[in-house]
């Protein structure tokens, strides 16, 4: 196998251990079909999919200006009325601030039309929406049943000890937080990892280090 | 080999193209023989579909096991309002990850499924509520939508039969309990996810208080091979009462865990011991959960003879539920992980049944305690009962899936909880 | 599925062993509560939806595999439906002992106490210990703003008040916060619910102690309080009230329910305006130029002094006298020949009206009887304060009649020249001070009497607390004067003097007592006055 097509500790994204693959990083990640999506959108059926974390955030991003104001529109033409877009738009505040401040969440309000207290009880319901700052990467760590048979537990105290913080906190240099999470639906590759909006598979207490150094040098 | 997981005893309908990063694209779809039963469809006609969606006897793959036909038989027949196909792809299961495969390696058989889907039940607008947190998955499913867009497979005027569909990907926002069909509308139509009590059902008031139909990934992505092959061929596998073919999804304690496509009925001890290569070494199997995290467990005598079908599985003492095969061997700690189903639970219960609400939290509470070595003889007693006044007492069936594993694993391994209880020790924890 | 078969209009089912017949579609608590059984419940209201979430109100339904919502399930021909089986009542203690769980038990020091429905069912349905062995919960106590004061750990998450304030007040301002048993009520961080002039209502739906008062907190325990159906006197609506009171004062005003009027809500305006009904520097007995005198003295040389009376006979009263009182003072002032009698009543601009009961709305005329003082021809005179207008009055020279209006904004020479000030009054103003006759009146809260509101419904209310000293009811004491100076018999209930009034005025026609009840009943309508 050569070195272009060695996936990293123990194959992130990809399905098994097996040592059968053939293919690359990119291409189990679908990156390579994917390819670089436009930041209006695209075409508005999948405008509400892009990342809803990303390591480099803005707080004070405005919302929303531009291309993110375009794709606002195009997530609310797909919708037979304004609150349907609500967790949609509550996703692209979140990519843009990193986290759902009570002004973010009042301004999410006024531009649905929907009382700021509603939406308020909206962004607490789900779990993904940050109701406060994390870090440049959030790591969710799974320990439900299938990972928590296979040392899902380990794996969240090894992300803890190598970045030094505890559930939740986020460590002193602004890199990391670290949750525990429910179920990714990774459950055949444990420990699953959501590391901002991509998943990490097959992770070993051994590889968080490395895991964790890459994201320092690349991002995610 | 593409797909690590593979094995010869596999039938791959859905599954055949894992793997293979082309059959993503439209073109290497296409050439997969992929869209051909869009015309097919259109010409039958959507009373002849959901005919043939009846005859080949599928049933949903989201948990329930419904007949596919009949519930698209329940669409009204009269125009007027407007109509949605809702795509459950909201998969959070503890144990379940097929969807995700499934719209990451063959999305357009999703799209394929949902396109005749939608006009069979007379609607022009489709989503596809997918997990927030399936990010690549998502991003790959928009490409193939758009893909199909310019390939004229969707929108306006489809091949040039009249019929429009418009799919739109809705990401969800984190919660477990949006996969259950109302709590997934109330999400979409951006509210708290929770359930709405049925009566009415989708088919009369669902998404927006239209007529919804809402449908796995799995059961959507069965249909193209339903219309191209027609319903006999896909009744050639599984049994009478569950025909066709299923993903299986085995996690745990095996040598091979992944997703394998099975045709139903298949034994569940050849799955666990020939398909996933069997325990790790040394191990022997302590017990099973065989459809998600919210089904009963089987204690190894009980998987002896069990067959996986939605009929099968509850002749052994649970039910098949999305066919997540959680494998525990002899190393398992029941408490502990008893404890983590039912912490699980008390964290997505939507809070709005009381006996869900706080019964879940006290359940986690009493097993934390007991986990501890801090509970008495008299706790069992307490979540048995505890849990029974939390079945069928609430909207959904969320406060149900409390009961199941608690109850199921006081019954089967009360001797790791006495100890626990008496010593501490972890007794029959190899 | 519905054929196009005609559905029968009633359907005939059978509850706790009663037959019970009701219309299709109603539901079996509605069903049973129209045969006088209560089904236990929190999350269901009438004036709300239901979300059928508090599970309190299962019922087993014979040949149903689950125990159903009696709040949500509709009644269907020959249903079989047992509230007090076995297995019904199993459920509700069931669901009962999960409510406990995180419940402070703190009864001692809540103000629902005594009211509170988690109180009730437990005592009667509840398992007499609770199983719950770990921590309770804690949220501690918020300030909603307003008057609402929250206590998160005895909130049963019934969402009543979330659902009032969306479906109702349509002011959505309340949120359910997180989810599970993390769930919480609560506002938009820190906007509360200041300026809502609904959110009062929230505190009575709320079936618990979790939403409770601050007006009223800690100040008269629920068993202590005596409840006096009453019209709420702070703006024309005229919505119906209880009067809650302990000692003769009022601790608090509740609204009454009445689909006519009010629904079962009313507004924060009306709600704690109260304090002026415990008002104590009231006038206590009869004062003849000064002197306190016994009512049979004074009203004996009161009436000399009218039938010796020359000068013009002018009056003044205001929109708080009941329909009794302006009726009598009409008929008075017909039989001294007196001109035209003139009323003042506060005004304020626009309505606040109540999205989701549309006929209630907190009316611009701050004063409970302006209809009435129209229908009987008075005229309106004043400002938007209720102030002013009376000029030609203040320095006339014959016999000046006013019946309750305080006359705060009046100087001190009001009335001085007249030959004959009469004050009929429950407060000694200034201006009383120049009146040959004070002659002491009750307030609406301690007497009988009727008003007639915006919509032309006229509306009873009763005494709810003792008058101080010898204070009489305006019409009692008009009704005596007129009686004797026509020869007539006297009025001796607030009844009779409604009878009495009504005979001469076509829009309150026949209408008795009886008629209006509890409740009220229309006015005729009449050409004459202002549309509704």
């Amino acid at each position: 196998m050569s070195e272009a097509r060695r996936i990293p500790f123990n194959n992130p994204g990809w399905a098994g251990n097996t040592g059968e693959f053939q293919l690359t990083e990119a291409q189990v990640r679908g990156d390579e079909y994917v390819g670089k999506r436009p930041p209006e959108g695209g075409h508005p059926s999948g405008t509400s999919t892009y990342p809803y974390m990303l390591a480099e955030k803005d707080p004070e991003a405005p919302l929303f200006e531009g291309a993110y104001q375009e794709r606002f529109e195009k997530i609310r033409s797909r919708y037979p009325d304004a609150r349907s877009a609500l967790l949609p738009s509550l996703g692209m505040a979140q990519e843009l601030r990193g986290h759902l401040s009570p002004e973010t969440m009042e301004q999410v309000a006024q531009l649905l039309g929907l009382s700021p207290a509603y939406v308020r009880g909206v962004a607490t319901f789900y779990t993904m929406y940050n109701k406060r700052p994390v870090g440049r990467f959030l790591i969710q760590v799974c320990t439900n049943i299938s990972c928590s048979l296979c040392g899902g537990d380990d794996v969240l105290q090894a992300f803890l000890n190598n970045t030094g913080t505890e559930m939740g906190e986020t460590s002193e240099d602004g890199n990391f937080t670290v949750m525990e999470a429910e179920c990714l639906a990774g459950c055949g590759f444990p420990t699953t990892v959501q590391i901002n909006s991509r998943y990490y598979e097959n992770v070993m207490p051994k590889d968080v280090p490395e895991i964790l150094e890459r994201l320092k040098a690349q991002g995610e | 080999m593409a797909y690590p997981y593979t094995h010869e005893k596999e039938v791959r309908i859905l599954s055949k193209h894992f793997g293979e990063p082309e059959a993503r694209t439209v073109e290497g779809w296409k050439a997969r023989g992929g869209y051909q039963t869009l015309s097919m469809a259109f010409e039958m006609g959507r009373n002849a579909i959901i005919d043939e969606v009846k005859a080949s006897g599928l049933r949903g793959r989201g948990g329930a096991g419904f007949p596919a036909g009949v519930k698209w038989s329940f669409m009204p027949q009269d125009g007027g309002r407007p109509h949605y196909l809702l795509c459950n792809a909201d998969e959070s299961e503890p144990g379940t990850f097929k969807d995700r495969e499934l719209l990451r390696w063959a999305p357009h058989q999703v799209i394929e499924g949902m396109i005749i889907a939608a006009y069979a039940i007379r609607a022009e607008q489709a989503y596809v509520y997918c997990r927030g947190e399936f990010f690549e998955t998502t991003q790959i499913l928009a490409r193939a939508i758009e893909e199909a867009y310019e390939a004229g497979y969707l929108g306006k005027d489809i091949l040039g039969s009249g019929v429009n569909v418009d799919i739109t990907v809705h990401c969800g926002g984190g919660a477990y309990i949006c996969g259950e069909e109302t709590a997934l509308m109330n999400s979409l139509e951006g509210r708290r996810g929770t359930p709405r009590i049925k009566p009415p059902f989708p088919a009369q008031a669902g998404y927006m208080g239209m007529p919804s139909t809402v449908n796995n990934v799995e059961t959507l992505s069965s249909i193209p091979f339903i219309i191209q092959e027609g319903a006999d061929a896909y009744r050639a596998n599984g049994t009478a009462e569950s025909p066709g073919t299923k993903l299986f999804c085995v996690s745990g304690h095996v040598r091979r865990p992944g997703n394998y496509e099975l045709p139903l009925g298949f034994p569940l001890m050849e799955l666990i011991d020939d398909v996933c290569g069997g325990m790790k070494e040394g191990r022997t199997l302590k017990g099973v959960i065989p459809g998600g995290s919210s089904v009963p467990i089987l204690n190894a005598e009980e998987c002896a003879n069990c067959e996986m079908s939605f009929e099968g599985v509850i002749a052994a003492g649970s039910q098949l539920g999305c066919a997540a095969v959680i494998v525990m061997d002899d190393s398992t700690d029941i408490v502990k992980e008893v404890r983590r189903m039912v912490g699980f639970y008390a964290h997505e219960s939507c809070g709005q049944c009381t006996p869900c609400r706080e019964g879940s939290a006290w359940a986690e509470k009493i097993l934390r305690r007991i986990e501890e070595g801090r509970g008495t003889e008299e706790d069992l007693d307490t979540l048995m009962e505890v849990t029974s006044q939390m079945e069928g007492t609430t909207i959904c069936v969320l406060s149900d899936s409390v009961a199941a594993p608690v109850q199921s694993s006081i019954n089967k391994f009360r001797e790791e909880y006495l100890s626990r209880i008496r010593t501490g020790e972890k007794a029959g924890v190899a | 599925m519905m054929t196009d078969q005609q559905s029968p209009q009633t359907v005939t089912m059978r509850i706790d062993g009663r037959e019970v017949t009701v219309p299709t579609g109603t539901t079996i608590l509605r069903a049973a509560e129209s045969v006088g059984i209560e089904i236990p419940h929190y999350c269901y209201h009438p004036g709300l939806s239901s979300p059928a979430m508090c599970r309190l109100c299962l019922v087993e339904v014979e040949g149903w595999p689950k125990p159903a919502p009696a709040c949500k399930t509709t009644v269907a021909e020959g249903q079989v439906v047992h509230i007090e089986s076995e297995m019904a009542q199993a459920q509700r203690t069931g669901v009962l002992e999960f409510y406990l769980l995180n419940h402070p038990l703190d009864c001692p020091i809540c103000d629902q106490s005594g009211e509170c429905q988690l109180q009730d069912y437990v005592f009667a349905q509840g398992r007499e210990h609770g199983r719950g062995r770990e921590p309770k919960r804690v949220l501690g106590r918020d300030d909603f703003g307003g008057d609402v004061l929250f206590n998160g750990d005895r909130c049963v998450m019934c969402t009543r008040c979330v659902r009032f304030m969306r479906e109702v007040a349509e002011d959505e301002r309340l949120c359910v916060v997180e989810r599970g048993n993390r769930a919480v009520i609560d506002t938009f961080f820190d906007e509360g619910l200041e300026g809502s002039p609904f959110a009062g209502n929230i505190v009575d739906i709320c079936p618990v102690g979790a939403l409770v008062s601050k007006d009223f907190l800690h100040k008269a325990r629920a068993w202590d309080l005596d409840r006096t159906p009453s019209v709420c006197p702070s703006c024309s609506q005229g919505c119906n009230i209880t009067l809650q009171t302990r000692d003769d004062l009022v601790q608090r005003l509740k609204p009454r329910e009445n689909m006519d009027v009010n629904g079962w809500w009313m507004c924060d305006f009306g709600r704690h305006n109260y304090e002026w009904i415990n008002r104590v520097d009231r006038v206590e007995e009869p004062l003849v130029n000064g002197e306190t005198q016994g009512w049979p003295e004074a009203l004996g040389s009161l009436l000399g002094r009218l039938k010796e009376a020359k000068g013009e006979v002018k009056a003044v009263t205001w929109a708080h006298s009941t329909n009794e009182e302006m009726g009598l003072l009409k008929a008075m002032m017909e039989e001294l020949g007196g001109s035209e009698v003139v009323y003042r009543s506060p005004r304020t601009v626009g309505e606040l009206q109540l999205p989701g009961f549309p006929l209630l709305a907190r009316r611009e005329d701050l004063a409970p009887n302006v209809r009435g003082a129209e229908i009987l021809g008075f005229t309106r005179v004043g400002d938007e304060e209720a102030e002013g207008g009376l000029d030609d009055l203040a320095t006339h020279k014959g016999v000046l009649i006013v019946v309750g209006d305080p006359l705060e904004d009046q100087n001190e020479n009001f009335g001085a020249q007249a030959e004959l000030f009469i004050y009929l009054g429950s407060y000694l103003s200034k201006v009383a001070g120049n009146a040959h006759y004070v002659l002491p009146t009750t307030t609406f809260a301690e007497q009988e009497g009727s008003y007639t509101n915006v919509q032309g419904r006229v509306q009873r209310f009763w005494p709810g607390i003792r008058s101080p000293g010898s204070a009489r009811p305006g019409w009692l004491i008009l009704g005596a004067l007129f009686a004797e100076f026509t020869e007539t018999e006297a009025p001796i209930g607030a009844d009779q003097a409604f009878v009495q009034v009504a005979k001469g005025v076509p829009e309150f026609g026949e209408i008795t007592y009886r008629d209006m009840g509890t409740r009220g009943a229309p006015a005729r309508k009449s050409a004459g006055v202002a549309g509704d």
